[in-house]
């Protein structure tokens, strides 16, 4: 699609919309525009792509169900309102808001924009070398850069007149190695919605750091297999918070009556100190932004508040449905997937516990360290959550390093079980997270460090 | 019309004098229904388009690649691009490069034309065969789904003189089902591509499901044992094998000094043939070329334990100086990735009924939370979403929650049953097997 200014969008978008009246029913259009350099470095492969603004229209309407068409072509618009019906009488099938206009950027401290691609290619090659070169047994290593700017323009026939961009920088440097037999890896990631910034914590320190931690994983030994008392580092937190009651609480689960949750609101679901919250409304975590993908403000939803479950997470419709706020959760990954209602930056606040503290108090346990992947388990209950190290814990001690870490289990038993949460303020981490596996859009999660008394873990 | 659209970003790039470049089109057409129970809840009808240009700078023994991916075809956009992509040619040092020349592409078929001529109406008639099929089903009830029918037409053309296009449909189909007894709940959700109409079978697909669902109700965590016997179907073992034995044949992973494979090592169980085949009728990655337009072919990568051949893509061939093996993805970014096209495991000589009664103690793993093992050790530890428990030849109890763990790579050297029943699972074809000294912890 060629490009256009925003006037240009909103006043076509406006033209058709006029065709869809609020009091017959609800009507959307979204543009989706995302351009992104990625850079990817390995011993034998040096890789730049450049996505140079690929653009899509979607707009949808409610009639009872929802009837959604895209374009890819600007020419093409008008036909939008051939493939969408127009009904009478179904405008209050759906809770109407009030319309707002808004059009901010969030500006990066260093805009990757402005960085010559010579230069950003230097600094890979850089971390690439110093990495490959700190240790024989370094036998190869992958450096990740990623810059993404997302601008979605948002128009409905409640008013609505939104446009927003939204940048992203994700940096993952992995060095590979390798002794006789053995190959292993530990990894340093950062991510946020900033810019070119995201290099400069990167130093000689930090990378002889990053490298040290691979070479520690060749002695990593196996974990133990079986009910432990454990630590989760502040990523595994995040993603205990996300699959825990982040899936659970989706509130198309709900009307589905497919979340194990759905009778648990204003019930004890987790122990006193467990509070977790769901915001896209925070600075820096890469799920954030001002309005969602249906024009819904950015908001805080606090979803389980002292143990106690307080709210689902909500889109227009299943906050139609359940007679609740939404907070801007309604999401897709881009103009050709669907919106879903969805986590954005899910988190435990901060306890009163030091790590050292935590440690003292265990015999015999393990700490998890870097979360790897985890899954939901909306009807079941459960939830998966690897790591991709961790430590033995030994009369009050950290000891041996031990290989990936698998920790699972009921959610409702094992949340419970959370005796202590350090006070270290929260640390978020970012990623993608999709819809059982498909829709992945970027969201965030974090904590402090987190004591379960005691879960299922095993090799990972 | 869209050779139009090729030759107006040929014309783009030969107006900048380019020795050597390459246009890859993609439009794509999805139409889904999303369900609500069992109700229709969203329909959707998507277009998408986009194109990745690639050019190249030579420098003496290496090459600098350009990717570029975009989908406006303004003519100034269009030079905008170009150039962003020659700068890009300019800044990258890869290893030496050229695109494919032309080459004898296979016939095949990879798209059903019943399904293009009315995608709508074929759906919608999926989409009620099973409705109908989940309404027969007792004591369960849907909770949600998703079917989708995908007709992608894929375009390439580079300055070698090739010029391909195919055209490929397939589906995926997303559904749950629930089970409810005494406060206790349960469900079965299913995720999967499926490439042929004919492969849905929703009479016994949608029975299983029912059947698993209503198992599960009375399942429980498994006994632990750290010398398990485990049986996988082969969609657990597509996620299993294709990451990790898919990622140690590769061209690349010889090259990057990952590969735990050497040619004419004894690699896994010599019960065990493996072959990489991009031209397998029913395999999802099925098409007569790869992602840079070399033909996809049949190569045998393991044959009775024993490491054959390595898969290349055009990169890794020129590296280590030998020919493309076909196998060469497009990646959504639009560069090229060496990865494997269909995997097929030849089948054994019992039947599925009988390996499960060879084994005193054992389990048989349906669905795992999530496998994901880690590619490059090949460790993995998973959840048990749905499995039974195996005691004297018979299923015994239903089995939920507990994880097994284990190595793939050694995993692989176990093997000590194949079934002769195969099935295909997205880009797998597999037998059912079974393994030894796994790891089931509760």
């Amino acid at each position: 699609m060629s490009e256009k200014s925003f006037d240009d969008i909103f006043s076509a978008f406006e033209e058709i919309s006029n065709n869809y009246k609020r009091e017959n029913q609800y009507f959307d259009i979204l543009y989706d525009s995302e351009s992104s350099v990625i850079i990817t470095k390995t011993r034998t492969s040096e890789n730049i792509i450049a996505n140079a603004k690929k653009t899509g229209i979607v707009a949808r309407t409610f009639t009872g169900t929802w009837k959604e068409t895209t374009t890819t072509d600007f020419a093409d618009i008008k036909k939008i309102t051939k493939k969408l019906p127009k009904v009478s009488n179904m405008g209050k099938d759906l809770i109407e808001f009030e319309g707002w206009s808004l059009n901010k950027e969030i500006k990066p401290k260093i805009n990757p924009l402005g960085v010559p691609i010579d230069e950003k290619v230097q600094k890979i090659r850089d971390i690439y070398d110093y990495a490959s070169k700190f240790d024989e047994r370094i036998i190869n290593a992958q450096v990740r850069y990623m810059e993404r700017f997302t601008e979605r323009i948002f128009f409905n026939n409640e008013g609505c007149q939104l446009r927003q961009v939204i940048p992203r920088s994700i940096l993952y440097i992995i060095p590979i190695a390798k002794e006789g037999s053995i190959a292993d890896y530990d990894y340093y990631v950062d991510s946020g919605e900033i810019g070119f910034e995201i290099f400069d914590k990167i130093n000689n320190k930090k990378l002889d750091e990053i490298c040290q931690k691979s070479l520690d994983m060749l002695k990593a030994e196996l974990p133990p297999s079986g009910k432990y008392p454990v630590i989760l580092d502040p990523s595994m937190t995040g993603v205990v918070a996300h699959e825990s009651f982040g899936h659970g609480l989706e509130a198309d689960q709900v009307i589905r009556e497919r979340s194990y949750l759905k009778h648990h609101l204003n019930k004890k679901v987790a122990s006193d100190i467990c509070t977790i919250c769901d915001s896209p409304a925070i600075e820096h975590p890469v799920g954030s932004y001002f309005f969602d993908d249906e024009g819904i403000k950015a908001g805080k939803n606090v979803l389980v508040e002292n143990g106690v479950l307080k709210n689902f997470i909500y889109d227009r419709r299943t906050a139609s449905i359940l007679n609740a706020t939404p907070q801007g959760n309604g999401r897709r990954e881009s103009f050709a997937h669907p919106i879903h209602p969805r986590m954005t930056n899910t988190y435990f606040e901060p306890g009163d516990y030091t790590l050292d503290e935590m440690i003292k108090e265990i015999k015999y346990g393990v700490l998890l360290i870097h979360s790897y992947f985890g899954m939901e388990d909306p009807l079941g209950g459960a939830m998966q959550n690897t790591a991709k190290k961790g430590y033995l814990i030994e009369n009050g001690e950290k000891t041996k390093v031990l290989k990936a870490v698998t920790l699972s289990g009921r959610v409702l038993e094992v949340l419970p079980k959370i005796d202590a949460i350090s006070n270290d303020p929260t640390k978020f981490g970012g990623g993608t997270c999709g819809k059982g596996s498909e829709d992945h859009i970027p969201v965030g999660d974090g904590g402090s460090y987190t004591r379960i008394k005691e879960a299922l873990v095993s090799p990972g | 019309m869209i050779y139009e659209e090729i030759d107006l970003i040929e014309k783009s790039l030969k107006a900048k004098n380019l020795e050597e470049y390459e246009i890859y089109l993609v439009k794509k057409e999805i139409y889904e229904t999303m369900f609500l129970k069992s109700e229709p809840e969203i329909e959707r009808e998507i277009e998408d388009f986009e194109y990745f240009i690639r050019t190249l700078t030579q420098k003496g023994d290496k090459t600098g690649i350009g990717v570029l991916k975009g989908n406006s075809l303004d003519l100034k956009d269009l030079e905008k691009n170009i150039d962003t992509c020659i700068l890009i040619s300019k800044s990258n040092l890869s290893s030496i490069y050229h695109f494919p020349e032309e080459k004898s592409i296979p016939k095949i078929t990879t798209a059903d034309n019943v399904l293009i001529k009315d995608p709508i109406g074929s759906k919608n008639d999926l989409c009620e065969e099973l409705i109908s099929e989940v309404k027969e089903q007792r004591e369960v009830v849907p909770t949600f789904g998703r079917l989708r029918l995908h007709i992608k037409n894929n375009y390439l053309r580079n300055s070698n003189g090739v010029n391909l296009n195919s055209t490929k449909t397939f589906f995926y189909l997303e559904f749950s089902l629930k089970a409810q007894e005494q406060g206790k709940l349960s469900e079965y959700w299913n995720v999967e591509y499926i490439n042929e109409k004919e492969h849905f079978d929703f009479k016994n697909r949608v029975a299983n499901w029912a059947k698993l669902a209503r198992d599960t109700l009375k399942a429980e965590p498994p006994i632990p044992n750290n010398d398990a016997i485990v049986i996988f179907p082969p969609n657990v073992l597509r996620e299993a094998i294709i990451p990790v034995i898919g990622f140690h044949t590769l061209g690349q992973a010889f090259s990057e000094k990952l590969s735990a494979y050497n040619i004419n090592d004894e690699v896994v169980s010599e019960e065990i043939t493996i072959i990489d085949d991009g031209l397998l009728k029913g395999g999802l990655s099925s098409n007569p070329w790869d992602g840079e337009g070399n033909p996809h072919q049949k190569t045998e990568v393991i044959k009775k334990g024993i490491f054959q051949n390595r898969l290349f893509d055009q990169k890794y061939a020129l590296l280590e100086e030998k020919e493309s093996t076909g196998n060469g993805i497009r990646g959504v970014s639009g560069s090229v990735i060496n990865g494997v096209s269909n995997f097929q495991i030849l089948p054994g000589i019992v039947s599925l009924s009988d390996m499960i009664s060879d084994i005193k103690e054992g389990y048989y793993i349906e669905k795992f939370s999530w496998l994901n093992p880690e590619m490059l050790s090949g460790f993995f530890g998973a959840e048990i979403r749905h499995g039974y428990y195996i005691k004297d030849g018979e299923f015994q109890n239903p089995l939920k929650l507990g994880n097994v763990s284990g190595n793939i790579l050694e995993m692989m050297k176990n093997c000590i049953a194949i079934s002769k029943e195969v099935e295909f699972s997205e880009n797998a074809c597999f037998p059912y097997m079974a393994f030894s000294n796994l790891n089931v912890s509760s």
